[in-house]
């Protein structure tokens, strides 16, 4: 086990500010604060190796979470255990064994080419020259980044600047890899390129990776195992596959219609989530919605159409409340 | 999206009163935004007011300094200096509160490319980048130092007639559509050196000089101060007309340069857009 | 050192991008010392204003502009920043403490601006002889060596001041609150013999005229070497260990309180 939380638990208290003036003023003289509850009792081991998800809404917990398995926040109770290290108080030799992606943040210097962080962050890791040219090398070519490297980052694309962002972090051949929201705000190109870049890496150098995502997307496509936290609890770990059997296999499809059309013409495709007159939501089996997609073209007068994975906050509650949705087994 | 949505009712090109109008349309738009913005962060009412009273405090103790080794500077008592130092935070209040959020934004409008967005709205573009947001709080700045002002007349003894203060409304206006002007000139040269973000310092370099009257200084920079860079009229000439330094006389020639400075920028301005629109941003 | 000279360079790289903007921050920096300089020449007229004629004055302002640039520091504005917008994350989770990236990018800096700022002085200098210093490289020596432990006590102190955004949303409220005591106390407005001795008195036990007056002193000739430049020497030591000291307390407990709530 390389990662090992046990009961990790994280409080926040939070500065409660009443409005008005009066509140304002209140909340200078004498503050009061509200226990929030970002991460409860979670319990988890990760091997070696291993792509493991995180998966929940935004506020969730997982970006506590992970800030707690790189040491930058310290458990309300419980403890981690990081590739031997305490995160707290693993200091310099425990930070060198990991790197930290931010999806929303960047390290990357704005004004300069990206090849200039990567040699700020040779010289921060000490790493030598042969191992900081083969490296770079590596990346460059799995990650195409040769058109980019001297460009200043500020005229880079968001998905060109993410590439980087990674290739920086991974200069130093960190054994762990954390990277939260990786692919926030990214094109569904640039998404995939990321994704099929995290698990080609993991093969080559059976680094472990922890990722966070609030895309259904990314995590199915990467995690060998996924955990799914809500509310600070963990809800689910186990493998994506038994998931998959729970979670509704449903896509969503997404109507507007050319002419008012309905209720009872639309029932008879699938479950209808919500409708309009022009408008309508429907949710069908996974392995059916290629069939309907082109039953609907031809059979109502579809203006637009598109098929999604339902959001992620409907199906944990739905899976965890017990509903398994529409043509489930 | 409520200014447009006030806008777009009018035709296009109104003259007159009903351009007026909707120009007052538009401000009120722009502000119940802002002022609700603002409203969200009552507890800086808080730190403006001891803010800008450490620095008055600063100011009148720097005066004091100076005033250990010398009976008056420049031919002013200690006390005028003082109802300079009100003026200086005033006129200093409204670059805070209006001046460095709008016009100070130019630079970021044209790196950003949102000067197309305004430059496509049918309200013209000076009026937009000028009066889109106050910071309200930075009125405590203005308060507090015309408070100064009428603290230093009562302390030196000697009350304004009724003349003198309408001379000091007029020259206080004119300096601040001097300081205006300086700002707007300075903004549209960023149209031609995006590069240098920072600009309005200079602005603030300039203005540490309008803390003493410029009669204080060595000739040479006196007239710079009075002709180049006209920070003179800023603050010498109102606390001047109000102590009775400068004639009333003065209050109407500074009008006459604050009319001049202003349409020389409004010129500079349109020569700026003509370059902006003709390099296609 | 290695990494000291990475972090430089990539410091020295953003500076260059923003070559234009230096000076202008030059401009800034030089308004205050130039409005003193000339309120003091015409107060002081033909003679003298407690010892100080007008070439004093001069050479006092342009030793003060240079000593400013040398011991300048920004700090609070960026730590504020990077926690603010969160950039303060990836800092905490490299195996490098945050401090020396800001005293990399620091060092940068000043040998840019200090050296713009020595170029103007020495241009100046041919056309103004007011602002000539004599040629006395022993007394430049002992300027220096005042000039490095003054550099320490206002980085230290700003980088202090900076980690209270830890704490407060207010930290660079703080740092402004700084600047204006410095104005009086660290010889800004005035030489500190100029002000009343109970400001002067008081401002001798308190670090800010060590991280730019009494260098300046030096720097000016008004300190030569002997007890009185010792003693000056004595009281930078005693000031730089403090604020290393409330550093290394207040990085511990800011870094605890940042755990805590989180950024």
């Amino acid at each position: 086990m390389i990662i090992r939380a046990e009961s990790l638990t994280k409080h926040y208290r939070v500065k409660v500010r009443d409005p008005g003036l009066r509140g304002a003023l209140r909340s200078v003289f004498r503050p009061r604060y509200r226990e929030v509850v970002a991460v409860e009792s979670v319990t988890f081991g990760i091997r070696e190796g291993e792509i493991v998800g995180f998966l929940g809404p935004n506020g969730a917990g997982k970006t506590t979470m992970i800030k707690m398995l790189a040491g930058l926040l310290y458990p309300t109770r419980g403890r981690a255990v990081v590739a031997g290290y305490d995160p707290w108080t693993g200091g310099a030799a425990f930070r060198s064994r990991f790197a930290l992606v931010l999806g929303n943040k960047q390290q990357l210097v704005w004004d300069l080419p990206p090849e200039e962080t990567f040699l700020l962050n040779r010289a921060i890791y000490a790493v030598s020259w042969p191992d900081y040219r083969r490296r770079v090398d590596e990346l460059v070519g799995l990650l195409r980044l040769e058109d980019v490297l001297g460009k200043p980052v500020r005229q880079l694309s968001q998905g060109e600047r993410m590439k980087c962002e990674l290739a920086a972090a991974l200069i130093h051949h960190p054994r762990i890899l954390f990277l939260d929201e990786p692919t926030l705000g990214l094109d569904i190109t640039a998404q995939e390129t990321i994704r099929a870049f995290v698990r080609d890496y993991r093969d080559r150098t059976g680094a472990t990776v922890l990722l966070t995502s609030h895309y259904m997307a990314d995590v199915t496509a990467l995690a060998d195992r996924v955990l799914i936290i809500n509310h600070g609890r963990l809800l689910y770990d186990g493998a994506l596959g038994a998931l998959a059997e729970r979670i509704a296999p449903v896509k969503r499809v997404e109507l507007t219609f050319s002419r008012e059309v309905a209720g009872a013409e639309v029932e008879r495709f699938g479950v209808v989530r919500s409708r309009e007159p022009r408008r309508a939501t429907l949710e069908v089996p996974r392995d059916g919605v290629a069939q309907v997609s082109g039953r609907l073209l031809s059979e109502l007068p579809v203006a637009d159409l598109t098929i999604s994975d339902p959001p992620i906050e409907e199906v944990i509650g739905r899976v965890f409340a017990g509903e398994t949705g529409a043509g489930a087994p | 999206m409520r200014v447009e949505a006030t806008t777009s009712r009018q035709p296009p090109s109104p003259r007159g009163v009903s351009r007026l109008r909707r120009l007052a349309a538009v401000l009120r738009a722009f502000w119940a935004v802002n002022l609700a913005e603002e409203l969200q962060y009552r507890a800086n009412l808080l730190a403006s007011v001891v803010g800008t009273g450490f620095w008055l405090g600063t100011a009148v103790l720097t005066a004091a300094v100076f005033f250990r080794q010398t009976p008056a500077l420049g031919g002013w008592s200690f006390w005028q200096v003082v109802a300079l130092l009100g003026v200086f935070n005033a006129v200093a209040g409204v670059v805070e509160a209006v001046l460095r959020p709008n016009v100070g934004r130019i630079v970021e409008h044209v790196r950003r490319g949102t000067m197309d967005l305004i430059l496509s709205k049918p309200v013209d573009a000076q009026f937009q980048v000028t009066f889109r947001r106050i910071v309200i709080w930075r009125g405590v700045d203005i308060v507090l130092g015309l408070g100064l002002t009428a603290a230093a007349l009562v302390i030196g003894g000697r009350w304004p007639g009724i003349v003198e203060v309408v001379a000091f409304v007029v020259a206080l206006a004119a300096a601040v559509a001097i300081a205006y002007a300086i700002w707007l000139g300075l903004m549209s040269l960023a149209f031609w050196f995006v590069a240098v973000e920072n600009l309005s310092i200079l602005f603030d370099a300039l203005y540490e000089s309008a803390r003493f009257p410029v009669t204080a200084y060595p000739g040479a920079i006196r007239f710079v101060l009075t002709y180049l860079v006209p920070m003179a009229w800023i603050t010498t000439v109102p606390a001047g007309a109000l102590t009775g330094r400068v004639g009333p006389g003065f209050a109407l020639v500074s009008a006459l340069v604050a009319a001049a400075a202003l349409a020389l920028t409004r010129l500079l301005w349109r020569v700026a857009l003509r370059r902006y629109t003709s390099a296609g941003g | 050192m290695r990494r000291y000279l990475a972090l430089m360079r990539v410091g020295w790289l953003v500076d260059l991008q923003y070559r234009a903007a230096i000076v202008i921050w030059l401009v800034l920096g030089a308004a205050q010392p130039l409005v003193s300089l000339a309120i003091w020449w015409v107060v002081a007229g033909g003679g003298e204003v407690g010892g100080f004629g007008r070439a004093d004055f001069a050479r006092y302002f342009f030793a003060l502009m240079l000593v400013d640039q040398l011991t300048l520091a920004w700090d609070v504005w960026y730590i504020d920043r990077w926690i603010r917008e969160g950039e303060m994350n990836f800092r905490l989770a490299r195996p490098l403490d945050p401090i020396h990236e800001a005293i990399a990018d620091n060092l940068a800096y000043k040998a840019k601006s200090a050296a713009l700022t020595a170029g103007v002085w020495a241009v100046t200098a041919v056309f103004w002889p007011a602002v000539r210093l004599p040629f006395e490289p022993a007394q430049w020596l002992l300027a220096g060596m005042a000039v490095v432990p003054a550099m320490a006590i206002r980085f230290l102190s700003t980088y202090v001041n900076g980690l209270l955004a830890f704490w407060t949303t207010r930290a660079t409220a703080i740092a402004e609150l700084q600047y204006g005591l410095s104005l009086f106390l660290s010889g800004r407005i005035a030489p500190l013999s100029l002000l009343p001795p109970v400001v002067t008195a008081a401002a001798g036990v308190l670090w800010f005229p060590y991280m730019l007056a009494f260098p300046v002193e030096v720097l000016t000739g008004q300190v030569t070497a002997g007890p009185e430049y010792l003693r000056g020497l004595g009281w930078q030591l005693l000031w730089v260990g403090i604020w290393l000291g409330l550093y290394r307390v207040v990085w511990v407990r800011g870094r605890r309180h940042y755990g805590a709530v989180g950024g």
